[in-house]
C-alpha cells in the first residue's frame, strides 16, 4: 500500500490535493467580509504594508504587472492608475468569489481599461514567458500547497530583470511582540471572525496558516533557489510582516 | 533602519493632506495639472529624510503623490534643511542659493511649485458647508474672515499704539524727538571726544620727541 503524501492546512495534516479545496472554502467563506475584516483584523494597517510594497515595485507608466492572490483588488486599484493606459494589470486568484468580489470592486470604482481578471493557480500561471514587468504576492503564497513550484512558476513569466515582491506574515522580531501577537491571533482573531463573518474556523484557520509560513530567511532561501538574485526583505510592524523582493537575472 | 510602516503612515498622513487642500482650491489643482508627469526629490539634511512628490493628473486637476523612494526620472531635486525649506516656501524674496539649499535638475519646476504654493487659496468654507450647510458655513466664513481682517490690522498698528503708550501715558520712555535731540548730543559729545583723543596723541607724541632730543645731547658728551 503506498501512503498518500500530505501537507499542512492551519495544524492539521490533509492530503496534498485536498488543500487547494480547503483554501477556497476558506475564501468563499470570507470574500463578502474580507476588506472589513482585512481593516478590523490590522487597524488599517494593511494598507501601509500594501503602500510600500508598491514603492518597493518601482511601478512605471507602460509596465505589464501580475497582482497574484490578488483577491479584493487593492494593489490592483493602485498600479492601473501608475501603469496607465499604456500598460496592463492582471489580476489573478485562484478563487472564484474572491476574484468577482475584486473585479466588482475596480468596476465600481471605475478601474478598468488597463485591467484583466484571471482566475488562475500561482504554481501553474497560464502565461507566455518573459511577459511581465513586476509580479507581487499579497498574503497568498502562504495558502499555496507547493511554494517552490510557484516560485519558479512565477520566475518563468516574469521578464529578465523584473522583480518578485512577496508581502506575508512572518515571524515578530521581538519574543514579548510574538507573545502579545499569538494572543492576538488565537484569541481575539477567531472572535472577531465569528463577530463579523459569523466564521470564526475561517479566521482561525488565517492564525494557523500564519504559523506555519517559512520564517523571513528560509522564504528568502527558497527564493533565491528557485532561480532570484538579489533577494532581499524588508520587516514591517515588527516583522509581523514581511517583504520579499527578487529579481530574475 | 525605521519601520516602513510608520514612513509609509508618514507619507499617506502628507498624501492626504496636500490633496484635501487641493481639493478646495480648483485654480491651484488646475495649475497643477499642467506639471503631470513632474517629480521633485527633496533631501532633508536635518532632519535626515527624503520623499519624492509626483505629480498627477486626476483629469479635474493635479494630484500629489508621496513617496519614500523613485527608481525613475527626477525633474529637480533639493537638498537643505528643513528650516531652509520653511523659509524658501513662505519668504517671497527668498533663493534657494540665499538659504543653502542645493538645487540640482530643472529650477522652472521649483519656481512654479512656489508661485501656486504662495497662491494657495482654500475655500475652507467648502468642508464646513458639508457639515453645517451652505448659509451657517458662509456666516461663519464671514465671521472668520472678519476677525482674520481686525487681528491683521490689530498685529500691524500694535507695535506704534504700544510705542505711544509707553512713552506718552506712561511717561515710561521719552516721546521720540526728545530721544533722537538726545542721542545726536551723545553722537556730538562722542564725536568731541574722540576727537580730544586724536588731539591728545599728537601732542604725546610731540612732547615724547621733545624728551627723547633732551636726553640724546648728555650721551653725545660722554663719547
Amino acid at each position: 500500500m503506498t501512503e498518500r503524501k500530505t501537507t499542512h492546512f492551519g495544524y492539521q495534516q490533509v492530503p496534498v490535493e485536498e488543500k487547494a479545496g480547503r483554501v477556497a472554502d476558506v475564501f468563499h467563506s470570507v470574500a463578502a467580509r474580507y476588506d472589513v475584516m482585512n481593516d478590523l483584523m490590522s487597524g488599517g494597517v494593511h494598507r501601509l504594508w500594501k503602500r510600500f510594497t508598491i514603492e518597493l515595485s518601482a511601478a512605471r507608466p507602460g509596465q505589464t504587472i501580475l497582482d497574484i492572490a490578488g483577491g479584493t483588488g487593492d494593489l490592483t486599484a493602485r498600479f492601473s492608475r501608475i501603469v496607465g493606459p499604456t500598460g496592463k494589470v492582471v489580476l489573478a486568484d485562484i478563487n472564484a468569489s474572491m476574484l468577482k468580489v475584486g473585479r466588482d470592486r475596480l468596476l465600481d470604482r471605475g478601474i478598468a481599461g488597463n485591467v484583466e481578471t484571471v482566475q488562475a493557480d500561482a504554481q501553474y500561471l497560464p502565461f507566455p514567458d518573459n511577459t511581465f514587468d513586476c509580479i507581487t504576492i499579497a498574503f497568498g503564497l502562504r495558502n499555496v500547497t507547493d511554494k517552490d513550484l510557484a516560485l519558479r512558476s512565477m520566475l518563468r513569466v516574469l521578464k529578465p530583470g523584473g522583480r518578485l515582491l512577496v508581502l506575508e506574515f512572518s515571524k515578530p522580531e521581538s519574543k514579548l511582540l510574538e507573545k502579545v501577537y499569538d494572543q492576538y491571533s488565537f484569541r481575539l482573531l477567531p472572535f472577531m471572525g465569528k463577530l463579523v463573518a459569523d466564521d470564526a474556523d475561517s479566521y482561525r484557520y488565517l492564525a494557523e496558516s500564519i504559523r506555519m509560513h517559512p520564517d523571513q530567511e528560509t522564504l528568502k532561501g527558497m527564493m533565491s533557489d528557485a532561480g532570484f538574485v538579489d533577494c532581499e526583505f524588508h520587516n514591517m510592524t515588527g516583522g509581523i510582516v514581511a517583504l520579499h523582493k527578487g529579481i530574475k537575472p | 533602519m525605521t519601520d516602513p510602516t510608520f514612513r509609509a503612515g508618514f507619507d499617506a498622513t502628507l498624501e492626504t493632506a496636500i490633496n484635501t487642500a487641493l481639493r478646495y482650491d480648483p485654480g491651484s489643482r488646475a495649475r497643477l495639472g499642467k506639471l503631470a508627469g513632474k517629480v521633485l526629490g527633496v533631501n532633508l539634511t536635518a532632519p535626515a529624510m527624503s520623499l519624492f512628490l509626483f505629480i498627477d493628473d486626476e483629469g479635474e486637476g493635479g494630484y500629489i503623490e508621496v513617496h519614500s523612494r523613485w527608481d525613475g526620472e527626477v525633474t529637480t531635486e533639493l537638498s537643505g534643511s528643513a528650516l531652509a525649506f520653511i523659509q524658501l516656501l513662505r519668504n517671497r524674496d527668498a533663493t534657494p542659493a540665499k538659504l543653502g539649499v542645493t538645487v540640482r535638475g530643472s529650477s522652472a519646476l521649483l519656481a512654479e511649485l512656489q508661485s501656486t504654493l504662495r497662491e494657495l487659496d482654500i475655500d475652507w468654507e467648502e468642508p464646513v458647508s458639508k457639515l453645517i450647510g451652505d448659509s451657517p458655513a458662509h456666516q461663519l466664513g464671514t465671521g472668520v474672515r472678519m476677525a482674520a481682517s481686525w487681528l491683521k490690522d490689530a498685529l500691524g498698528t500694535a507695535p506704534k499704539a504700544t510705542a505711544e503708550a509707553v512713552s506718552e501715558e506712561w511717561r515710561m520712555t521719552p516721546p521720540q524727538a526728545q530721544f533722537e535731540a538726545f542721542a545726536e548730543d551723545v553722537a556730538e559729545f562722542s564725536h568731541g571726544v574722540d576727537r580730544l583723543e586724536a588731539r591728545l596723541a599728537i601732542l604725546q607724541r610731540k612732547f615724547a620727541a621733545q624728551v627723547k632730543a633732551a636726553s640724546g645731547k648728555p650721551g653725545q658728551e660722554k663719547r
